[in-house]
């Protein structure tokens, strides 16, 4: 790669990285919609757009920078209070940030459309005409606070505008006083700002005028509390702080604002109904325990500092994530915006991700715990130290002939070789774990396309997100962005009903959308369901059989859950006789391969008037997997063991025949049978006896008939590469030991061409 | 005031001890004794098919491989006599005889039941293709030539068996005569 190309690539990472932050913090304040913003999302999304400012200025990509600077312009009247946040403010910046999105992507591949030219423009002039002023207060609520003028006087208007915004929300204001010593006093301020930080605001810190004794040091906090002053003075005992409460006139004009009670602690959600205390509470249930620290602009430090008050913590990060949910969800939902996203988990910021029209992601690159990868360094090294042994050892046999086969030789060469296999899994182990990404990942991006997608059909949607912290190999993640976002697109396409026509039916007027992945063995479970109108079999059978997809007498014998499995065949659906039938299943062969190439099993399941889900299971990796090795007519294949249920040995009386179509008889269960021999078109060997390899993905079986099994091994899966893509039934070839190549049998495909031809025989 | 080293330099520095040229010149002998201005050799690598010399421009040649195991890949195309390992890449190896007509069949080479083992000789030219790497098996690789533009010419008709397209001309050092390969369009 060239110069030009390299500072491209990393303009385009470290772009997607703050786009991906920006995304994150916009989807905060989604979820917070109609609750007053933390003043730390608002500044975090602030310093987002200016850091992507500076980035686009460097790298001379005038157009991106144009627009953050747009964007940076609102946010900083946001921030300063001179505009407030409706929707209208919100869904601009939303749409500012696809539109920064594509224009990296334009950048990313070094074009440059008129389309997205005239986009950019447009959307600039509405960043800059766009801001209602807020609320102009009759009187200023400063002047209530009795607050020295010398001190006033010093404020930033940014600090200004929080004083004021807390003393008109009547939050109690302190004064804190701290003299530290000069030599050190950098430390204790942070220490004490990281003690204030989950109790409240710390508004301002002015440099006292009050001397802190010969050697050292005093400032004044300006804090705005969110706790009770009792319990401040408790939590600040054993800092040399004092605590000053500030007096707040008050106000002539209005009734007093509220005395701040600790019951209802949390500043940003004063204007919130109190009834959202159960719904919300009940969820932290499911939570894991490492939710309070990873809370929306709650730092780590928060649970160290509050150790004594776990409920208050717990209570605020939650709020700071969840919206608030009415408690009667029939009853005024009116004023409801059209999307919510609801996590179960606190959106985290981590991951240089970012959506993409596909919501995919741009670059390719992982980040990477720099622990990780001093962990693999350090095995490098050992490694390192195992090669030097034998190669001392094998230097030894080669001078001292006499000595090669010693016992004691050979009892060190063994030693040696244990060593290096250990550490040769550590390698792999530490490797495979640094390929791994949260699926929240793409959670995130798919929230955005669905809030786009329920404006563009009209739906009122709860997206509800679960088990983002989900780790996935950072190539099945980028893969299954495109499937995900297909079945969410068809629940919310058609599964979803209109709000009138869910009150008709007894629901909640607002149909639920969740997406929820769940660590299981080896495997992660990825569920989407809805609560909509579900799946009309009786259409997929009507559509298959018009589509001669299947036979009348099969439709006859196909269980519900087999009809319902039709919607997976190619062929299948288009989307104009799916919008006809009220069904969904737009390209879901497409899916459903989609899935099948990341060794992946797909299944439905579907009430009519309750809703459709579908679990989508997966390996946590795709880069070594375990595979059975297997023989036929003298080839060697590899079939992954995570498809294999189990294996029988089969004489060849025991083959029957339906239809022409060789059968084996399972435990009373016919299982179509497959001579691998026979499909590969290799000679056929006279055996006594088959091993059949019974072979499951998703809803469907197969046996599999070879002539030997030579037993289990770890493989690294290789690509064939895109000139024999198209061979049908292999998914690539491994290295077995040996210099011996193996191919990989896809087991999806090999399935599917079982019982497409089951089809055509019948 | 001009630096110490640069007043050095043009005392030190003489043009006509440059010898850039002197070796140009020595490096062309062997090719050609004419020298014809302006003109930038190119360098091919050449190879035997079945008797015959080919050619392919060297800067798409990635590297030559003696013939390692090769698997066979059943249900594939017909020049494709299997796959190999090269170095953790899993690459397909072609047959390119059928297509120049050299040969009827493309032989089996990989599998146990494999009817033919390579000579000696036998080498896979491993090229970067535009989706990937692909190998070629040739029967014996004989040099890097030096062929200057005025050494082509096209092919005459006929030549390439019937496949106009995969041979692009000829290359003629004296009495040797190459002939030059499209491989991206043999491997088709």
């Amino acid at each position: 790669m060239n110069a030009a190309g390299k500072a491209l690539a990393e303009f385009v990472a470290e772009g997607t990285e703050i786009l991906e932050s920006l995304g994150k913090e916009l989807l905060v304040l989604d979820q917070q919609r109609g609750v007053e913003p933390e003043p730390d999302i608002i500044n975090g999304i602030f310093r987002a757009a200016h850091s992507l400012k500076g980035l686009a200025a460097l790298f001379g990509q005038e157009r991106i920078a144009k627009l953050a600077h747009q964007s940076e312009d609102l946010l900083d009247r946001l921030r300063l209070g001179r505009i407030s946040l409706d929707d209208q403010v919100l869904d601009l910046l939303i749409e500012s940030l696809d539109v920064l999105q594509a224009l990296l992507g334009e950048a990313a591949r070094e074009e440059s459309s008129d389309a997205l030219n005239e986009r950019v423009k447009v959307l600039g002039e509405r960043l800059a005409n766009l801001g209602s002023a807020s609320s102009a207060a009759d009187e200023d609520p400063l002047d209530r606070l009795e607050l020295d003028p010398q001190v006033r006087s010093v404020f930033t208007e940014y600090e200004e505008h929080r004083l004021r915004e807390n003393v008109r929300r009547g939050v109690a204001l302190f004064r804190i006083r701290a003299a530290f010593d000069l030599s050190d006093f950098d430390t204790g301020l942070t220490d004490l700002n990281v003690r204030l930080k989950p109790l409240g605001e710390v508004v301002s810190t002015l440099p006292s005028s009050e001397p802190g004794g010969l050697s050292g040091i005093a400032f004044d906090l300006i804090f705005g509390s969110r706790v009770s002053e009792a319990e401040l003075a408790a939590k600040l005992q054993g800092t040399p702080a004092q605590l000053f409460a500030l007096a707040v006139r008050p106000s002539s004009a209005s009734p007093a604002p509220a005395e701040p009670t600790p019951e209802m602690p949390a500043a940003p959600l004063a204007l919130a109904p109190p009834s959202a205390e159960a719904p919300a509470a009940k969820k932290t249930t499911r939570r894991k325990s490492r939710a309070p620290k990873t809370g929306a602009g709650t730092p780590t430090p928060a649970e160290a500092a509050a150790p004594a008050d776990p409920p208050l913590v717990k209570a605020t990060s939650l709020r700071a994530i969840e919206p608030v949910l009415p408690a009667q969800p029939a009853s005024d939902t009116s004023s409801l915006p059209a999307v919510r996203t609801l996590t179960e988990e606190p959106v985290t910021p981590r991951g240089p991700k970012a959506e993409s029209e596909s919501a995919r992601s741009l670059t390719q690159t992982v980040r990477v715990d720099i622990s990780r990868l001093d962990a693999l360094m350090n095995t490098v090294g050992e490694l390192l130290l195992i090669k030097a042994n034998l190669q001392r050892m094998a230097e030894s046999a080669r001078v001292d002939a006499g000595v090669t086969l010693s016992k004691m030789w050979g009892q060190d060469l063994s030693r040696e070789t244990r060593q290096l296999e250990r550490k040769l899994d550590a390698l792999q182990e530490g490797l495979l774990e640094a390929r791994m990404v949260p699926v929240g990942q793409v959670f995130d991006r798919l929230a955005r396309l669905v809030r786009r997608i329920a404006r563009e059909v009209g739906k009122e949607i709860d997206f509800i997100i679960g088990g983002g912290d989900v780790e996935l190999d950072k190539l099945i993640v980028e893969e299954l962005s495109d499937p995900l976002m297909h079945i969410i697109r068809n629940a919310i396409d058609h599964g979803a009903e209109s709000p009138e026509a869910r009150l008709a039916a007894g629901k909640p007027r607002r149909a639920r959308v969740s997406l929820q992945a769940e660590q299981k063995g080896n495997h992660v479970l990825i569920k989407v369901s809805d609560d909509g109108a579900g799946i009309d079999e009786v259409g997929v059978r009507e559509l298959a059989l018009r589509k001669g997809l299947i036979t009348e007498a099969q439709a006859r014998e196909m269980s519900r859950r087999e009809l319902l499995n039709l919607i997976f065949l190619p062929g299948f659906s288009t989307a104009r006789s799916v919008s006809e039938l009220s069904g969904r299943g737009v390209g879901l062969d497409v899916v459903k391969n989609n899935i099948g190439n990341l060794s992946g099993i797909i299944d439905v399941w579907s009430e009519r008037g309750m809703g459709t889900a579908f679990h989508i299971t997966l390996p946590v990796t795709l880069a070594i997997i375990r595979a059975l090795v297997v023989g036929v007519s003298g080839r060697t294949y590899a079939v992954p063991l995570n498809s294999v249920l189990e294996i029988l040995s089969v004489k060849p009386a025991e083959i029957r025949t339906v239809e022409r179509r060789e059968v084996l008889d399972l435990r009373g269960t016919t299982l179509p049978l497959m001579r691998l021999a026979r499909v590969f078109n290799h000679p056929e060997r006279p055996t006594d006896r088959y091993f059949v390899v019974v072979a499951g993905l998703a809803q469907e079986r197969l046996g599999i008939a070879v002539d030997e099994l030579q037993g289990q091994q770890d493989i690294v899966v290789k690509s064939l590469g895109g000139r024999l893509q198209g061979v049908r039934g292999i998914s690539g070839a491994a290295d077995l030991a040996n210099r011996r190549t193996v191919l990989v049998l896809d087991v999806g495909a090999l399935l599917e061409e079982g019982m497409s031809s089951e089809r055509r025989r019948a | 005031m001009p630096s110490l080293s640069v007043l050095l330099d043009s005392f030190f520095y003489r043009p006509d001890e440059d010898v850039g040229l002197i070796q140009e010149v020595v490096a062309g002998t062997d090719e050609s004794l004419e020298p014809v201005a302006e003109e930038v050799p190119e360098e091919y690598l050449a190879f035997q098919l079945e008797g015959e010399l080919y050619a392919v421009p060297i800067h798409g040649v990635r590297e030559i491989v003696k013939v390692p195991p090769l698997t066979e890949v059943p249900r594939a195309a017909p020049n494709l006599l299997g796959v190999m390992y090269l170095r953790g890449e899993v690459l397909p190896v072609y047959d390119i005889k059928v297509k120049l007509r050299l040969a009827d069949n493309a032989p089996l080479v990989a599998g146990p039941d494999a009817t033919v083992t390579p000579p000696r000789g036998t080498r896979i030219i491993v090229v970067q293709a535009s989706d990937g790497l692909a190998g070629i098996w040739v029967d014996a690789v004989n040099e890097v030539v030096r062929l200057r533009p005025s050494m082509l010419e096209l092919a005459p008709p006929g030549v390439g068996g019937g496949e106009r397209d995969c041979v692009v001309g000829l290359g003629r050092r004296k009495q040797e005569l190459f002939i030059l390969l499209d491989l991206w369009q043999a491997l088709s």
